[in-house]
């Protein structure tokens, strides 16, 4: 499953991923975003990885926001953006 | 403590055309050497070998590239260090340059004042030019007539690195042909077709490619200071050896598939 969301005033955020047994699996964040440390692609697909598909949008952000590295910068990426891309590759007719 | 331009001794390097995984084996070996203190600030003037498609740092390579298509076209493809969207390049269709500054530079500053900063001297070049240019959020630089190119950074220890590429001349419907650019994308962007959104230097400025790089330099060196170097052999063989182990290799490519 696929999600896209341009983050007004941001950048092109994409998750890819499937779900066994009612939890997100093999979750993919990619996007012409800029995120610091580099590290912080794989902490963020990690922590969504095994969320139940029924998780809230707001706790998915912050999931994602507890999983980053200290020191994380982001520039056209946000936890609650992420979220979005999760909820629309779930949804994608609601896209 | 934050730095100024004049506050460094700025190089600059402008060798002859070098291929795309070299280039960004490049940026990587001589972003670490500036942020070790083994290289001078330094601006790099890019030349193409071949043609390319350049993707950033966490963009999959499966969403962004007809793979097919750019091995029909000979078109190389690789992957950046740092963030931003993709970019499709020939030989003589673009200008290219990368800024390897120290942290100090930019210290304090929010990424779009960073951004601001690092472009503010190729805005005045294009102004000489005669083009009413701007550094556009979050970071592309535009013209009335359209965007003229994007700017990508990356802070890596003590330094950081700003690269833009700029259109000089562009073959849209090839570009279109290998970059897959979906509608999301173009969801705030107000303008329906791709390709329009790119508007080149040469139909802005009338000028050879080689004569806007020098009139580039020029206003860099005017307003910054510059002296002419040449890559040590050493840089360049830091460069081979990770085109080898990482640039050139699929695991790199394919980390985000």
């Amino acid at each position: 499953m696929h999600g896209e969301y341009k983050m007004p005033g941001g950048k092109l955020v994409v998750v890819d991923l499937d779900v066994r047994g009612g939890r997100l699996a093999g979750v993919r964040l990619s996007g012409d975003f800029f995120l610091e440390p580099d590290e912080a692609l794989r902490a963020i697909d990690r922590a969504l990885d095994g969320l139940p598909a029924a998780t809230a949008a707001a706790a998915l952000a912050d999931a994602v926001r507890a999983a980053l590295p200290a020191g994380t910068a982001m520039y056209g990426i946000s936890p609650e953006a992420v979220a979005e891309a999760v909820r629309r590759a779930l949804q994608p007719e609601a896209a | 403590m934050r730095t100024h331009w004049r506050d460094h001794d700025w190089q600059l390097l402008h060798d002859a055309p070098q291929a795309p995984a070299l280039h960004m084996a490049l940026d990587e070996v001589l972003t670490d050497a500036v942020a070790t203190g083994r290289r001078p600030p330094t601006l790099r003037i890019w030349e193409w070998a071949g043609a390319a498609v350049v993707i950033g740092r966490f963009q999959s390579l499966r969403n962004e590239v007809d793979m097919a298509a750019a091995r029909q076209h000979g078109i190389e493809v690789v992957r950046r260090i740092s963030g931003g969207g993709a970019m499709f390049i020939e030989p003589g269709n673009t200008i290219t340059y990368s800024i390897y500054a120290p942290a100090s530079l930019v210290e304090g500053l929010s990424f779009q004042e960073s951004y601001a900063l690092m472009d503010a001297w190729v805005v005045e070049a294009l102004g000489e030019l005669g083009i009413r240019a701007w550094y556009q959020p979050l970071n592309d630089i535009a013209s009335d007539a359209g965007k003229i190119g994007g700017a990508a950074q990356t802070r890596r220890g003590g330094a950081v690195l700003h690269h833009v590429t700029m259109a000089y001349d562009i073959d849209a419907a090839k570009m279109l042909r290998v970059l897959r650019i979906g509608r999301e994308k173009l969801s705030d962007k107000g303008t329906a077709s791709a390709a329009k959104r790119v508007d080149p230097l040469r139909s802005q400025t009338g000028l050879p490619r080689e004569s806007v790089i020098a009139r580039m330099v020029d206003c860099f060196r005017h307003l910054h200071g510059l002296s002419r170097d040449t890559l040590p052999a050493g840089e360049l063989a830091r460069a081979q050896t990770r085109v080898r182990e990482k640039f050139g290799t699929a695991t790199w490519l394919e980390d985000v598939p």
